[in-house]
């Protein structure tokens, strides 16, 4: 109370020169949230901004008031780092973004929300916890196990063809292996002058599929055992065979393409194939898209030691300094519930989503049929893939350092500046070094 | 005769590369300018087809909310450095205070650090104030370092004046403010203008603290640039055409104060 007169004379005072803007005061009614006013935000992508529409639903039904912002990635992450650090009560509920995972969970910043979910005055009976895709759940829990953010998308690896006729033409299907990617790449590659592979240069994400495919591992048995194992013969291997297709079969200045650049050479089949997030290849089959009549879909191709496709996901949860944890969690039950994320697949196409419940429909495999490939069925076979815990990497807090030098010795192998057992010692090294800087026992 | 076409050849030669400088420097503003006319389909290259749609797609965004609450903090928070900041430097120039170079010191302290050390403690005192996602915040957060700036440069303007001037003022029986507003400050102008532009762009330019401190309401156009680099992709030619746009004003404030602005510069350099 006296906190709150103080803060008040303090603005009255100050700010004689400016208007500030007041606060109504709050209604009082029958509705359980009434009153209430839930500061939510996310980063900018089509399921937030599809929420965006239902929210007033949530308000009309519970008497809460939604302050929703949905800025850019790189504007939210930066936002959201600094009121989780300063132990802000400014959000209540908040994306738990897939990068900032290791850190934002493992500092104990987010709230544990197995109570929530356990409590059957603040969840539905009907809300089913259990059908969310395991693999996936598993990114969002703490040492203890406990689930700190529910997710809302899997965005998996896949590869997708811009020019799938070129495939077809050359007798040759969707490769399944690397061997077989190879293969066709030499094939088709800079036939009709058109480069074959790309894929984003963020390595630390884009490489990893190709790692693990030979064996190799960031760290030697994530999360407890984080010793790097970069420099392994595997991991060489690996590297080779990446800057090998890189450097042969990529269009000029392949090093400097981002993830909207991919996607944009892609959609205007200005490159024949990669191996990207299902978000960017799938924008192939839109309408009006010059690949879309052309364009074909697989599984991740598999190396000498398995399939693994590298799965992103990001959640929803509750910020430790918010002060309205319940209502914030009823949020998140309803925004998460199958009733609304069916209405939003039906009305809106949202198809990414988290629920098994929804991937099993026919419909939801019928909307996802591009050009004759089942865009569903990879989906939940890749997602089925994560439960074998070979994401355990990504959750690491100290990954983002690993993952610049994982950068750094890809760009190396692929400029030739560097061959790849250099280039993937000295990551090895520069590893070793950084983790011990931020304090990792080994 | 030869030498006359030497030296005319040298002075060809000079206007050519002063040329070939001033379009090295205006590449990236003229790049920018023409990504904004192009469409979507032609925006990474290709055949170059003029519109209009990226500018008229602006309106229907919150980019002119974001661009007035630019005006608002940056011209507010300009004139109120100036409206404080002016007499303050006035003082330190031709007050008798012993610690006068101590306090201008610690004026300037506020710009002796990265923004981003600012950042926490700001953040966590806007947020016990109210003050996120508000103009006036923003405004707050301008003025201390345009402050600094307004202090230490008018200071050295008013060096610059003869103390004479001031003192016949005196003898015709102005006062202290008298000979100040009627004497030094319409001499002062060419530094006014030139502060008050390079208040202006730092204010203008902020990217750091409006990204913090924002959310919606007070979002400002840098930000809301930023906001157009979408997961799914980027739009580029918003970018170009809401960078075109910010690009406007400070160069109609420039073009306006120019005259002002050259002398401004070059003023209160040499001590008379």
């Amino acid at each position: 109370m006296g906190g709150k007169l103080r803060r008040r004379a303090v603005i009255t005072g100050a700010a004689g020169m400016l208007a500030l803007p007041g606060k109504a005061p709050a209604a009082v009614g029958a509705k359980p949230l009434s009153g209430v006013t839930l500061n939510v935000s996310c980063w900018n992508a089509p399921y937030p901004q599809f929420l965006k529409k239902y929210i007033p639903e949530f308000e009309q039904e519970t008497g809460a008031r939604v302050v929703y912002t949905t800025p850019a990635f790189p504007i939210y992450n930066q936002r959201m780092d600094i009121a989780l650090a300063t132990h802000s009560d400014a959000y209540d509920v908040i994306n738990v973004t897939f990068i900032y995972i290791g850190r934002w969970v493992g500092a104990g910043w987010m709230t544990p929300l197995d109570p929530f979910i356990a409590n059957p005055k603040l969840t539905p009976a009907d809300w089913n916890p259990k059908d969310f895709l395991p693999g996936i759940e598993a990114a969002f829990r703490d040492s203890k196990g406990e689930l700190c953010a529910v997710p809302w998308i899997a965005d998996i690896m896949m590869s997708g063809a811009s020019r799938y006729d070129l495939i077809h033409g050359a007798g040759l299907t969707m490769p399944d292996t690397f061997d077989e990617m190879h293969k066709m790449l030499a094939a088709v590659s800079h036939k009709d002058g058109l480069p074959g592979f790309v894929v984003e240069n963020h390595y630390g994400w884009t490489f990893l599929g190709y790692l693990q495919g030979f064996g190799a591992n960031v760290f030697r048995a994530p999360p407890h055992d984080l010793m790097p194992v970069l420099d392994s013969p595997e991991a060489v291997q690996a590297a080779e065979f990446f800057a090998t297709i890189m450097r042969d079969y990529g269009p000029r200045g392949a090093l400097s393409y981002t993830y909207d650049q991919v996607t944009a050479a892609l959609k205007a089949a200005k490159v024949i194939y990669s191996t990207e997030n299902e978000a960017f290849v799938t924008q192939m089959a839109q309408k009006g898209a010059p690949a879309a009549p052309t364009c074909g879909f697989s599984l991740f191709p598999k190396g000498p030691a398995g399939r693994f496709p590298q799965i992103a996901t990001h959640g929803w949860g509750i910020p430790a300094g918010s002060r309205k944890k319940d209502a914030a969690w009823q949020f998140i039950a309803w925004a998460m519930s199958e009733k609304l994320l069916l209405r939003m697949f039906r009305e809106q196409g949202w198809s990414s989503v988290t629920r098994r419940s929804i991937i099993d429909l026919p419909e939801f495999h019928a909307k996802l049929n591009y050009n004759g490939f089942d865009v569903a069925k990879i989906y939940l076979e890749t997602l089925n893939l994560a439960d074998k815990g070979y994401m355990a990497y990504r959750t690491v807090p100290a990954y983002p350092q690993i993952d610049r030098q994982i950068n750094i010795a890809l760009q190396s192998v692929i400029s030739g500046e560097k061959k790849a057992a250099q280039a993937m010692k000295d990551a090895q090294h520069n590893s070793l070094e950084a983790l011990r800087r931020a304090g990792v026992k080994l | 005769m030869p030498r006359r076409g030497s030296r005319a050849g040298r002075r060809h030669g000079a206007e050519w590369a002063a040329t070939a400088l001033l379009l090295v420097v205006l590449a990236p503003a003229l790049w920018l300018l023409q990504m904004s006319f192009r469409t979507e389909a032609s925006i990474n290259g290709g055949v170059f087809v003029a519109t209009l749609a990226n500018y008229t797609s602006l309106a229907g965004s919150g980019f002119p909310a974001s661009f007035a609450n630019s005006v608002v903090a940056s011209t507010t928070a300009t004139a109120l450095a100036l409206l404080l900041g002016v007499p303050a430097a006035y003082a330190l120039s031709r007050g008798g205070m012993r610690r006068r170079g101590t306090i201008a010191m610690w004026v300037l302290v506020t710009r002796m650090a990265p923004p981003i050390a600012f950042t926490v403690p700001f953040f966590l005192a806007f947020s016990w104030l109210g003050l996120i996602d508000t103009v006036s915040g923003l405004v707050v957060v301008y003025l201390t370092f345009d402050l600094a700036m307004v202090i230490w440069t008018m200071r050295s303007f008013f060096a610059a004046i003869p103390h004479s001037l001031e003192e016949a003022a005196w003898i015709d029986g102005a006062g202290v403010w008298g000979a100040f507003l009627r004497v030094v400050l319409p001499l002062s102008v060419p530094g006014l203008a030139a502060t008050g532009i390079l208040c202006f762009i730092m204010s203008w330019n902020d990217f750091f603290f409006a990204l913090i401190l924002t959310r919606t309401n007070a979002m400002t156009a840098p930000v809301a640039i930023v906001n157009f680099m979408q997961y799914a992709g980027w739009e580029w030619g918003k970018i170009a055409a809401a960078g075109v746009l910010v690009l406007l004003p400070v160069l109609a404030f420039t073009l306006l104060t120019r005259r002002y602005l050259v002398r401004g510069l070059t003023a209160g350099g040499v001590k008379e």
